[in-house]
């Protein structure tokens, strides 16, 4: 298959049929009850044993995947025009999906284990302002994605982007390894609220196996046998140590099924990455698509001292408002600050996104009021009230909340600041962990300043910033700051020549 | 030929010596009509308790007189909100401000629009008003919103609008 003679139908490959029956197969757990209702009347109303029944069953279920997999692929056909894509697909209900090059924003391409042994790539397009709908074409070789990829960063336009699908000059930017894996696997925040979320559950089951645990005792007392008692406690815990293992294992098992072999590259004015184990993802994104980078620290990141930097694209329409993120799952904070200045170059990326960049500017420690006020004393002293002719006294525990919520603002005060230089700005934020977030002022929206009548008092002000990949708030800075910087950020804005997408 | 001098920051254009535009008039007693309406359906809903036998008086004095507090507050609001609410046109962008506990200023330049929506309900077109919506890249339902519009007025703002964002696209 070539990538030339634009104006033509064409097939992908058969082995298309692969991604369909896949498409039908999450369908189908998708929707299970409804799909697999005709399928169980049918068994129901078969006269025959179980086994026969439950054979015939998965070999008619097998056969009506393969089917409607084999009339999709049929069905699907796809023109390359000069400056667009046309897919034509649908058994049933015929759809065409005119996807122009200039709003597509990366071509993302996966190829699963049998993919890979032929050579051969699923490609999805990623779309400015699609609801939903992306188009995807399944089993095309890669030399075809690859020309095609460079094809549509020259069509749209992007700057002087220099790919070429015969030699790539990608510079490799980072390479994870297994350690890394590890590392990504750890920090899982899955797994943790797994396990906060099964916690309650595992404490009852903990407290069966001590009973059975207390039985076997008891039997094997009888039986003359010495065994501590305290042998109930001890099984209770290592099966506690026991899942928690099993789930590390499972994010870690996660993290390499995703990550495994992970590379960035910068070619030209495209960011790429490769990595998977068995299904190989590559992702793409433009340089100028970019509106915020973010560098995200969990609690485990903290203390493994490592850093989740992700690269923000315009959110799309719709009611499902999908965040497109380019995803680089582990960084120090000097390499992201060289990724960041890479990446933005050359309208920024100057600046620092460590959070512990002495750098920071703190907002107005009035930060904190209003969330001690209205998340601690009046809740704590509602309570007190509201409990107090049942209670007494008693009810004046009510008021321990009052230092956890002051110790919370506080931290959250510590935590919050910004950071900014003529071109682009940096908001940092955080409870537990920390949060940074880089943006250029000429790529902002709109800007807006809020001010509540304590703030006015103060001559404070909040300033929100809209970004078209979601906003930015700098919380109670001085007034005049934010008018200044509201000021400056339009004349930038404005001022622009560049495109902002 | 490419220019960029350099500009000191006190040099820049503020907007706090700017004449706010009020909305037109008509706006507030738009509005006061609207919380009628609401009103109204809540006081028939709220005279089936009065009716019927049986609901202790101090139910039915508790309600009304909360319902008349809330009815009053509605009533003299728009009174209070209108007056904070206006806008400025300029050359390169729009301001909105609103806003009577919580005041915020919003600026959308115009080579950020991506488009501009007029509308009128029924309510609006008996008082010969409009809304006036903007939309920029990656916000929700309309990201500037400006109700209480004279009808010609959001017409001509939506023409005016719509040459600056056409401008500002030839010149990129």
């Amino acid at each position: 298959m070539s990538a030339s003679e634009p104006g033509t139908w064409q097939r992908t490959s058969p082995f298309a049929i692969l991604f369909f029956i896949g498409k039908i197969l999450r369908l189908i757990a998708k929707n299970a009850w409804q799909s697999l209702a005709p399928l169980f009347a049918f068994l129901v109303a078969y006269q025959g044993d179980l086994v026969n029944k439950a054979i015939l069953g998965s070999v008619v279920f097998a056969l009506v995947i393969t089917t409607a997999a084999v009339l999709s692929y049929w069905f699907f056909r796809f023109q390359l025009l000069d400056d667009s894509i046309l897919i034509r697909q649908g058994v049933i209900k015929k759809k065409q999906l005119d996807i122009k090059f200039e709003r597509i924003q990366g071509v993302n391409t996966r190829q699963n284990i049998v993919y890979r042994y032929l050579g051969l790539v699923t490609i999805a397009f990623d779309t400015a302002g699609s609801a939903g709908s992306e188009g995807n074409l399944p089993a095309v070789t890669r030399e075809f994605a690859d020309s095609l990829r460079a094809r549509i960063s020259t069509t749209s336009g992007i700057g002087e982007s220099v790919v070429t699908a015969d030699a790539p000059v990608a510079d490799t930017l980072m390479h994870l390894d297994w350690r890394d894996m590890l590392r990504i696997g750890l920090a899982d925040r899955r797994a943790l609220l797994l396990f906060a979320f099964i916690g309650p559950l595992f404490e009852r089951f903990a407290d069966n196996a001590e009973t059975a645990a207390m039985e076997y005792v008891e039997m094997a007392a009888s039986y003359g046998l010495q065994i501590d008692i305290n042998n109930g406690l001890w099984i209770g815990i290592s099966v506690a140590l026991l899942l928690v293992v099993i789930l590390v294992l499972t994010s870690i098992a996660a993290a390499f099924l995703r990550f495994h072999d992970f590379h960035l590259y910068l070619d030209g004015r495209t960011l790429r990455s490769t990595g998977g184990l068995l299904t190989r993802h590559e992702h793409s994104m433009d340089l100028g698509k970019i509106q915020t980078l973010r560098l995200q620290q969990g609690i485990m990141q903290r203390w493994l001292g490592h850093y989740r930097m992700t690269a923000r694209q315009a959110m799309s329409g719709g009611r499902q408002r999908k965040q497109k993120v380019f995803d680089i799952p582990v960084v120090t904070a000097a390499l992201a600050d060289q990724l960041r200045a890479r990446l933005l170059a050359p309208d920024g990326g100057g600046l620092t996104q460590d959070p512990t960049s002495p750098l920071f500017a703190s907002v107005s420690p009035f930060y904190m009021r209003s969330r001690i006020l209205y998340g601690g004393l009046f809740p704590a002293m509602a309570c007190c009230i509201a409990f107090w002719p049942e209670l007494g006294a008693i009810s004046l525990v009510f008021l321990i909340w009052l230092p956890v919520v002051i110790a919370l603002a506080f931290r959250s005060w510590r935590r919050a600041g910004y950071l900014h230089d003529d071109n682009e700005l940096i908001r940092r934020s955080g409870l537990l962990g920390y949060r940074t977030v880089g943006l250029l002022f000429r790529k902002i929206q709109r800007i807006s300043i809020t001010q509540s009548r304590y703030q006015r008092r103060k001559d404070l002000a909040s300033l929100r910033i809209y970004m078209a990949s979601g906003s930015v708030r700098i919380p109670y800075i001085e007034h005049a700051k934010a008018r200044q910087l509201r000021d400056y950020i339009l004349y930038k804005v404005e001022s622009s020549q560049q495109a902002w997408h | 030929m490419f220019q960029n001098p350099e500009i000191a920051l006190e040099a820049l254009p503020g907007f706090d010596e700017l004449e706010w535009q009020d909305l037109h008039p008509h706006f507030k007693r738009r509005l006061r009509a609207q919380f009628a309406i609401v009103i109204l359906i809540v006081a028939v809903a709220f005279a089936i308790p009065t009716f019927v036998p049986g609901v202790p008086l101090i139910v039915v004095v508790a309600l009304w007189s909360a319902f008349m507090i809330v009815a009053t507050a509605l009533m003299i609001w728009p009174a209070i909100t209108v007056p904070r609410r206006g806008y400025v046109l300029r050359d390169k962008d729009i301001i909105f401000r609103s806003g009577v506990i919580w005041r915020s200023v919003t600026a959308i330049p115009f080579n950020r629009i991506q488009h501009v929506e007029t509308s009128s309900d029924p309510l609006d077109r008996k008082f010969e008003l409009a809304t006036l919506q903007l939309f920029t890249a990656g916000g929700s339902s309309g990201d500037l919103r400006i109700d209480g519009l004279d009808k010609e007025t959001a017409e001509q703002l939506r023409t005016f609008i719509l040459k600056k964002v056409g401008a500002s696209i030839e010149r990129v």
